[in-house]
């Protein structure tokens, strides 16, 4: 990338531009947690925060990947590797998950469990 | 260890245009070739190690009622046998548990990965080293200081990690906690040990990645490479995205011995009737998870070099190309793939459920396609090929049925309904060590005596190779065919005393007295005059492979020595007539590796082809007909299309 | 020999060597920190209510925890920007506003490890956790060092073989003159002695009694081995001679060598007991001087037990694990003492109730059973006449958030040393007198804790639960990720210029790469944040 002076100022300013919008998300995250009247739901962590808290990291960790890291005008190789690594730790993830709701006994109590942690 | 191991080779041959002090040249090396060796050796000196534990575990399994011989009398050993001399629980345990580890991870996985990978992938794509030369030596070295410290980990007060090799919690994290000094204990040693490895492996793999990636020659496309370069670049990726999670799941294994948390510690443990001191609320399963998402990838890690080492050497010594190039890069890389999504079947007994079970089944049995891809394409390769036999092509060949044999008998594994019978007992020993003892190794082996001559200059004896290779098949399946017929009737691997204590089990009749096998039985003393022969005493006729193999490998040790300084001197660079670009190089290759750029002009197993001159057309040579011009899509095309043929 | 596409991209694939290789290892970083994730996931859903110690939602996070995250948040972010634009003044030839930016960026990261140290310590010195036999557990702070216990030593008994006793890692200051006494040669062999008083002869006496003691066993060994050996031998000729019977044969003797060592100090020594994995004292009969105390190792300290009783001023009960029939007579009341206390907690309990049936009938659902349960009861705010919020309002309002007040409001660091030892005079087994010790509004109930009701006992430490543990691992494994991407990037700053004159581009490279690595740091902390402060 980085080619004449002008694309370069380009480039200045959107990192700049991208830097605040960062600032901006990153107060909009806290503002769930300190001020009880922009909470959502009952008392403790719902689904709904979740929800937004991790929706608001997914845009900043998106602006940091494809602007800052260049992930905007990447080669193929590496946006490969990415989407493996992604699929792979998703199956990570979601498989380990799954079989804490695939019990082999009712009583077990863990679908009860989340489901309390989600209507809480 | 590796500078007296790398040692040998340093006054064969040493036409090096400027001189390096011997530490830079041998030690610290940058040289991918160098490091390649280090790998070799300190992987084979591991190697030896494992298989000595390993003896010693089946004495104690043969014959758990009488002292050992020879060792009993060591100062080290004084500690950990009985008062009569034999073998006790403890040790049998540790021995168990690092058998595996080193065998696993010190030893087979540094010299296929390693070894092969550092000093032959660079060559046969044509690149003077590796991407990142001082990260190779830096992943050796972070290599050697994780082996150092299991190998350390023996002379604790504690003894070296008892739990397994896969050290499940809460087994793992309260064992050995009466010392004073909980980080001295050989369960914290052999995580510690692991981080390292795990580093070691993960450089390594990224610079292996990155070579293959951007240091290709001129003229190496996708399709030109050889397969044992792409084996090697689906094993550097099983390594890179699996070895993390295990890497996750050593650091939180060490938090919970040493600051006390309770990743994988349950509400409501006790140890020793005691309530174990930690919060609780952790998940055993979750540590199993997080291990087997490596330790299944890592099966592949282990098999898919020796795989590539075959398939290398199979068409050079067939004297035709490799069958199926193309359906075998696409069958490596779909099974790089699937590795990752069964890991599981490995925890079939977890009391997962039924939906995840069968998921996972689904997915064991898929990965069973593409093996049987390569298996199917190198068995084809052989047919109407006209076969020189020499040391490396035995070993070769044999891999393929060995290999077969470990493959099919996983598929009862695969089920989980027949694994509830068959999980844990010598059953899966035996399975997996015909993957990984006449597979691998075998395939390794074969290595060894196919690159040795472009190493030293020299071919090892082939009569030494004869003599290691025959005797070492037959211990081999003495050794693990057994194994079948006791799991099969509940041999539990973990008994100390082979299952003695198991009366219904160890007492059921293998042969009548009488019978031809029987006879055979008494005549070797296995068995009384008269008596019938038991599923037990296959633990002796098992055991006595074991060291009878044990005394066939010095031959290939005398071999690898003696045959640097006085076997044959080759007479060209590319002794075998082979096809592939790592022949191109001079005899030692440099540091730098090629004395003119090298260029690919053809694809990696041109054998026989019609109408040229001779019976192999390597691909750095240039040819006579038009179409071999580097670097174009259309030469890509017909080459892989040649040979699928 | 060089190695080709350094600098240059290769034309096929497009990239530098180190631009893949980086990636690669970013790849290798997400299975890492997603490993790490998936744990925190697993664990987190994985808690079995009213068993697993409870996953605090944000409750035990203080405002000031949540403001320092927030901070690092930012500071992260902003030491993005930065590098960014330092490899833009690189590309630009700039070198002079590259360093500088560089050395922006680098000292960001040092504010970044800063706050994290603050926030460290304030979690592993404050607040403790204790939980009884029963389930139920308080809050609170605590005024003597938990895991001491001090115990005045007039002998120990300990093994010969293995590591030297865990009793001498506890002695500080003034080796005490002790008589160590072993025995050679078996049971009934001669028993030696020897006066010792520094540690460096100790570790000599016993690195010396031990090989010896290994010997004895070993030679012991091959003796006995040897005499079964014999004996095999010997009926093995007499079967063949046919005069089994007739022979008078031998029977191997067991070895016996006695391991155990007995120290005897010349006049008892106060002790504080660290080593001990389950630190308890058994007490014999009073003033027969025969306590005992075992470390780990099986050592055993015999002597006279000091009141080992934790010193705890609670702030919140929290009823959870125990089942709601059996919280009335739990004895986490019996250990606090105070009848109010017990009563208001359930009017306040009973007032939430209310509100929490009002809540839910709004919403036409149950009240889930873990609610009834009750969850984190403030009992500083029992004692608080001047209360007016509702309790479910409060409630709602430390749950989410961390509280400000009255748990919390000596927290400046001084109660160790200001109250550490005072307290223990004017502590009060029942507290119920107005002590405002610290001109502060609040009451506060300081008790004595028998050690024998403590199932577990814990600051805010990687030990107290899964979240500390997740929050402990997974953020120091981010910090050293910082520390080594500072350490990197300072490089490129202080050591640049000499690469900058041979070839800018190649450092321009460098520093991108440096640069996709602290991006990728910035984007673990973007995700660690809501999860580790906010949900």
């Amino acid at each position: 990338m980085a080619g004449s002076p002008e694309e370069m100022a380009k480039h200045k300013r959107l990192y700049l531009i991208v830097g605040i919008w960062l600032g901006v998300f990153s107060c909009v995250a806290i503002s769930l947690g300190v001020f009880p009247i922009l909470d959502v739901g009952p008392p403790g962590a719902t689904w709904e925060d979740i929800v937004i808290g991790l929706g608001v990291s997914g845009i900043k960790a998106g602006l940091v990947s494809w602007i800052y890291m260049h992930l905007n005008h990447e080669k193929g190789l590496v946006y490969k590797t990415l989407v493996f690594t992604i699929i792979f730790f998703a199956a990570l993830m979601g498989l380990t998950l799954f079989t804490l709701f695939d019990p082999i006994k009712e009583s077990y109590p863990t679908i009860q469990t989340l489901r309390g942690l989600l209507t809480r | 260890m590796s500078e007296t191991a790398a040692h040998p080779h340093d006054d064969v041959h040493d036409d090096h245009h400027h001189e390096e002090p011997f530490w830079k040249k041998y030690v610290f090396t940058c040289d991918h070739k160098v490091i390649g060796i280090q790998y070799g050796f300190t992987a084979l000196l591991f190697l030896a190690f494992g298989f000595f534990l390993m003896m010693v575990m089946r004495w104690s399994i043969a014959y758990p009622d009488r002292a050992v011989p020879i060792l009993s009398d060591w100062p080290w050993f004084q500690a950990w046998l009985d008062n009569e001399g034999r073998v006790t629980g403890d040790l049998y345990n540790m021995f168990g548990a690092m058998h595996g580890t080193i065998m696993v991870f010190l030893g087979v996985v540094p010299l296929a990965f390693g070894a092969f990978g550092n000093y032959v992938t660079p060559l046969q794509i044509g690149a003077p080293d590796m991407a990142f030369p001082r990260l190779n030596m830096a992943s050796f070295w972070c290599f050697l200081i994780g082996g150092v410290l299991m190998f350390v980990s023996f002379f604790l007060p504690s003894g070296a990690a008892k739990a397994g090799w896969t050290n499940y919690s809460p087994l793992a994290t309260t064992t050995d906690l009466g010392f004073s000094s909980l980080f001295w204990t050989g369960q914290t040693q052999w995580l510690l040990g692991m981080v390292f490895l795990i580093s070691s492996s993960l450089l390594g793999s990224a610079n292996v990645i990155a070579t293959v990636i951007n240091l290709r020659c001129k003229g190496m496309t996708w399709m030109r490479m050889p397969f044992f370069v792409w084996a090697m670049l689906v094993t550097a990726f099983l390594l890179l995205l699996a070895f993390p999670p295990l890497e996750v799941a050593a650091i939180m294994q060490l938090m919970d011995r040493l600051a006390g948390t309770s990743f994988f510690v349950p509400t409501g443990l006790n140890v020793g009737g005691m309530a174990f001191d930690a919060a609780g609320g952790g998940s055993p399963l979750l540590y199993q998870h997080l291990f087997w998402f490596l330790a299944h990838p890592e099966v592949y890690v282990l098999i898919l070099p020796a795989i590539a080492i075959v398939s290398e050497i199979l068409p050079c010594n067939t004297r035709k190309p490799l069958w199926g190039y193309k359906s075998m890069v696409y069958a490596v890389m779909a099974l790089g793939f699937l590795a990752f999504i069964v890991w599981a079947h490995h925890m079939y007994m977890t009391g997962m459920g039924p939906a995840i079970s069968t998921f996972f089944q689904a997915t064991t049995v898929l990965i069973s396609v593409p093996s049987v891809i390569l298996i199917t394409s190198l068995l084809i390769s052989m047919w109407g090929g006209s076969i020189r036999f020499n040391p490396a092509m035995l070993f070769a060949t044999a891999f393929i049925p060995m290999f077969g044999i470990g493959g099919l008998t996983g598929l009862p594994l695969a089920f989980n309904l027949t694994d509830l019978h068959l999980h844990d007992t010598y059953y899966v020993i035996g399975h997996f060590h015909y993957v990984v003892a006449p597979g691998t190794i075998f395939g390794l082996f074969a290595g060894i005596y196919h690159w040795f001559p472009k190493h030293t200059g020299r071919q090892m004896s082939s009569f030494l190779g004869h003599l290691h290779f025959w005797p070492s098949l037959i211990c081999m399946n003495g050794i693990f065919a057994p194994m079948f017929l006791q799991g099969m009737q509940g041999f539990h691997r973990r008994a100390f005393d082979g299952g003695a204590a198991y009366e219904q089990i160890s007492s059921r009749i293998l042969a009548e007295d009488g019978t031809f096998v029987a006879t055979i039985f008494q005549k070797l003393n296995f068995v009384a005059e008269g008596a019938n022969v038991m599923m037990i005493d296959l633990n002796q006729v098992t055991s006595t492979f074991a060291w009878l193999l044990a005394v066939f490998q010095v031959p290939f040790v005398i071999n690898l020595f003696m045959s640097a300084y006085t076997g044959k001197k080759v007479t060209s660079d590319n002794p075998w007539d082979a096809t592939t670009i790592e022949w191109a190089t001079p005899t030692p290759p440099p540091h730098g590796n090629f004395t003119e750029e090298p260029v690919a002009y053809r694809g990696p197993y041109e054998y026989s082809v019609p109408g040229a001159d001779k019976d192999f057309s390597p691909q750095f040579e240039k040819g006579e007909d038009g179409d071999d011009s580097p670097d174009t899509e259309e030469s890509e095309k017909s080459v892989s299309a040649k040979s699928d043929h | 020999m060089e190695i080709p596409y350094e600098v240059t991209p290769r034309r096929d694939t497009g990239l530098y060597n180190a631009k893949l290789a980086v990636w690669l290892f970013l790849a290798s970083e997400v299975m890492l920190f997603g490993g790490l994730f998936s744990a925190y996931v697993f664990l987190r859903v994985g808690v079995i209510d009213g068993v697993d110690v409870p996953w605090p939602w944000g409750i035990n996070v203080h405002k000031t925890f949540v403001l320092i995250g927030f901070i690092n948040t930012l500071v992260l972010i902003l030491s993005s920007v930065l590098v960014v634009f330092s490899w833009v003044a690189l590309k630009e030839r700039n070198f002079a506003k590259f360093r500088a930016l560089m050395l922006c960026t680098v000292a960001c990261a040092a504010i970044f490890m800063g706050f994290k140290t603050v926030e460290y310590r304030s979690k592993l010195m404050r607040h403790f956790d204790i939980r009884l036999t029963d389930g139920s557990m308080m809050e609170g702070t605590i005024f003597n060092k938990s895991f001491d216990i001090p115990f005045s030593v007039e002998s120990a008994e300990f093994n010969l073989i293995g590591s030297s006793p865990g009793f001498i890692f506890d002695i500080d200051g003034e080796f005490p003159e002790m008589t160590v006494a072993w025995t050679v040669g078996g049971s009934g062999g001669k028993e030696e002695t020897q006066v010792i008083s520094s540690k460096r002869d100790f570790n000599k006496w016993f690195v010396r009694t031990r090989t010896a003691m290994t010997k004895e066993l070993s030679d012991e060994r091959k003796r006995y081995r040897g005499e079964i050996k014999a004996k095999e031998k010997a009926v093995f000729a007499a079967e063949e001679a046919g005069t089994l019977d007739a022979v008078e044969l031998k029977e191997p003797v067991m070895p016996d060598v006695v391991t155990k060592a007995v120290a005897k100090l010349t006049k008892p020594y106060d002790l504080t007991a660290r080593r001990t994995r389950v630190g308890k004292i058994f007490r014999g009969e009073e003033g027969a001087h025969n306590d005992t105390l075992t470390y780990a190792d099986g050592c055993k300290l015999i002597g006279v037990g000091g009141d080992d009783r934790v010193i705890f001023e609670p702030h919140y009960v929290d009823m959870q694990l125990v089942p709601l029939h059996k919280q009335k007579d739990s004895m986490v009341w019996d250990v606090i003492g105070d009848k109010h206390a017990k009563e208001a907690w359930y009017k306040n309990r009973d007032h939430a109730y209310e509100e929490m049936e009002g809540y839910y009938a709004k919403k036409d659902a149950e009240i889930p059973e873990k609610m009834l349960r009750g969850y984190f009861i403030n009992i500083q705010s029992i004692h608080d006449k001047e209360h007016k919020k509702g309790f479910m309002e409060e409630f709602i309002y430390e749950f989410k958030a961390g509280i400000e007040g009255t748990a919390y409001h000596h927290e400046d660091g001084h109660h160790d040393d200001h109250h550490g030892d005072k307290h223990d005079d004017h502590a009060k087994e029942v507290g119920g007198a107005k002590d405002d010790a610290h001109g502060d509004h609040g009451h506060h109930v300081v008790i004595k804790v028998p050690r024998d009701k403590i199932k577990f006992l814990n600051s805010h430490g990687p030990r107290a639960g899964n979240y500390y543990a997740t929050y402990f691992t997974i953020t120091a494994l981010h910090g050293l990720h910082v520390i080594g991407g500072a350490l990197v990037l300072l490089y490129f700053a202080v050591f640049g210029k000499r690469l900058y004159r041979k070839n800018p581009e190649h450092l321009a490279n460098r520093v991108e790469v440096g640069g996709l690595f602290w991006h990728f740091v910035d984007l673990v902390w973007i995700f660690l944040f809501p999860l580790m402060y906010l949900l």
